[in-house]
């Protein structure tokens, strides 16, 4: 047997290595993880857009594939907002600060930032979709000027359940943005609205000719939130929503993720509305 | 393309040729059936195979194969060198060189595998000309013929091969191994004839005209839930597939817990937990939504990327399919207006 010379400088599958440098409580189940690569030069090149993933390699348990939460603005680390929820991320939530963990991408098709520049945004999250959502509402709030309205309308189940509420907490009184928090079950603490997000349709004026739309949140969500912003009048291949499918290898080859005719890890997993109408059993 | 004639008797001298600088690899016997294993001696190769248990991707792309070594303590690799012999693959049909090809475009393509590439570059193909069973319908996606992919292809004229040369890798090993001698007028004649009885020999023709579009036109048709009712989600289909490359891949941890080796193993999309994600909900939860993946993304979302159907009509996954399901079958319902 002979090591075959390899010309290839990386293999895909091969995490690399990642210092956890920051881990913030969110609720009982999610945490955010700051996360820097360690190898200086792949650290550097890792670019990213929102919307795309990462997966989140922990030897001996497995991967999961995790949105980026942080805006690409921000660079040098990267943010997961990850919820205790199997194996990989219920290791995770029991690592501490200072603890390697492996990444491996970015992967995916993210939201299309430049095509989104100038014009007007409503973004719509429910529960955990906040999190790749939130690093789109960072990147626009970096880059402010190139945006129209922005309207933000996010709903969780009840109070506890509201992720980044300090950010969202500050953000009610800048008038840049129109931020409408919901939630289904209120407690004595709630002084914003209660019900579905579908129900903050009535209370927003948008443009439909101008605005962009992206949703994320849980599959039951998408019909729903789409539904209402046809209502308004925006167009099918305006609306972008991202798709949670099991993606395991996140290069287009374990099949796991298969949506339709396509593959959330490469060619989502954020689709426009359009797409994701030709899309079987996607919506 | 270079054409050269071989004497079939010469057969052994280029096999035991081969034998000396490669792992040579080709059908032989098992029961009354056919596998791809070493070959031994020249004896033990069996160019009049109809078709093999497992595919030749199984030397490719392995049942289950380590991609590497890893320490918990730092969640750092310890190993992920591939390690490749140089081996000869001898007698594979035309379906099968097609499927490898059809392979490439997924394993080869974007973020290469170097796993699949590593076995892929050290590996020669020689092909065999076949005769139909009454499984095969290759001819509906042209995969009967194979015009690349090879290294040298031997065309069985019955007291001689005449073989196509594809690579320099192919004709050297003709040259250093066996006695050939250029192909005349009446080898091509014959070489013609042998193409018209083969292309006669096909006893049906699939119609399998705007399938992709049937696809989702039927999408709801009973059809798939007729199928759903008598497919067993065993994924015998998926494994003895030449072209099925889904896979799976899980840790596995030495007693000390300490160092351990991540395994990929093949998968298969009609496994009732292939497409569910963490919180449980399962995208395809129905027997009738698996069944009806594999065809949809044979047929329709590989299509959709590569222009070819993930298919090569070798009609393993009919043989393997304890509930009797073959694609001629579907695809016949599917062209005649659903379940019938």
């Amino acid at each position: 047997m002979s090591p075959l010379s390899r010309e290839f400088t990386a293999n895909p599958y091969r995490p690399w290595p990642a210092r956890i440098t920051s881990i913030m409580d969110l609720t009982e189940n999610e945490k955010l993880f700051e996360m820097r690569i360690i190898d200086d030069s792949v650290r550097e090149a890792f670019q990213f857009a929102s919307g795309q993933f990462v997966e989140l390699s922990l030897f001996g348990v497995g991967e999961a594939p995790i949105s980026i939460s942080s805006a690409p603005s921000k660079q040098g680390f990267i943010e997961l907002c990850v919820r205790n929820a199997g194996d990989v991320t219920g290791a995770l939530h029991k690592k501490q600060c200072g603890d390697i963990v492996g990444l491996r991408g970015p992967f995916g098709r993210g939201f299309p930032f430049k095509e989104m520049k100038g014009h007007d945004m409503l973004l719509v999250a429910g529960g955990l979709g906040i999190a790749p959502l939130k690093s789109l509402i960072n990147h626009i709030h970096d880059d402010r000027h190139d945006f129209g309205k922005v309207t933000i309308l996010y709903g969780a189940k009840n109070p506890s359940e509201i992720l980044f509420r300090y950010q969202f907490d500050m953000w009610k009184h800048r008038d840049d943005f129109e931020l409408i928090l919901t939630v289904d079950e209120p407690d004595d603490t709630w002084g914003d609205e209660v019900g579905r997000v579908t129900r903050l349709f009535d209370m927003i004026d948008i443009d439909p000719t101008n605005t962009y739309g992206a949703i994320c949140g849980p599959p039951v969500m998408y019909r729903f939130v789409i539904d209402e912003m046809r209502k308004k009048g925006m167009d099918a291949d305006k609306i972008y929503v991202s798709f949670e499918r099991r993606m395991k290898c996140g290069i287009g080859k374990c099949g796991h993720c298969g949506v339709g005719h396509q593959y959330a890890c490469i060619d989502g997993p954020v689709f426009n509305y359009w797409e994701a109408m030709n899309l079987q059993e996607a919506i | 393309m270079f054409f050269r004639i071989m004497d079939k008797d010469r057969l052994p001298d280029l096999v035991a040729g081969l034998s000396k600088g490669f792992e040579v690899i080709g059908p032989v016997a098992k029961g009354e059936r056919f596998v791809f294993e070493r070959i031994e001696t020249p004896e033990m190769l069996r160019l009049d195979y109809d078709t093999t248990l497992l595919p030749p991707k199984k030397l490719f792309f392995p049942p289950e194969e380590q991609m590497m070594r890893f320490r918990v303590a730092d969640n750092e690799v310890v190993d992920d060198e591939v390690y490749a012999a140089p081996r000869v693959i001898f007698g594979l049909h035309p379906c099968d060189i097609n499927a490898l090809m059809l392979m490439d475009n997924v394993f080869l393509g974007e973020y290469e595998d170097p796993y699949y590439r590593a076995r892929r570059e050290s590996t020669m193909l020689i092909g065999v000309s076949c005769k139909p069973t009454d499984e095969c319908f290759c001819n509906a996606w042209g995969t009967d013929e194979v015009h690349w992919g090879f290294d040298v292809f031997l065309t069985d004229l019955g007291d001689r091969y005449f073989i196509s040369v594809r690579s320099v890798k192919g004709a050297e090993l003709l040259d250093e191994f066996v006695a050939t001698r250029d192909a005349d007028e009446s080898d091509t004649a014959a070489f013609q004839q042998h193409t018209r009885n083969f292309k006669n020999s096909f006893t049906d023709d699939l119609d399998t005209s705007q399938l992709p579009l049937l696809l989702d036109a039927k999408f709801d048709d009973p059809l798939w839930d007729r199928l759903g009712e008598r497919c067993l989600s065993c994924g015998a289909c998926s494994m003895v597939c030449p072209t099925c490359y889904c896979f799976d891949v899980t840790d596995r941890l030495e007693a000390d817990g300490k160092t351990g080796t991540r395994v990929r193993t093949w998968d298969s999309c009609q496994f009732t937990q292939f497409a569910e994600v963490a919180h449980g909900q399962n995208f395809r939860e129905s027997r009738a939504s698996r069944v009806k993946y594999r065809y949809y993304h044979k047929q329709w979302g590989y299509l959709s990327k590569f222009e070819r159907v993930l298919c090569v009509g070798c009609g393993r996954c009919a043989r393997a399919c304890l509930a009797g399901i073959s694609p001629r079958e579907v695809v016949t319902a599917l062209e005649m207006g659903g379940a019938s």
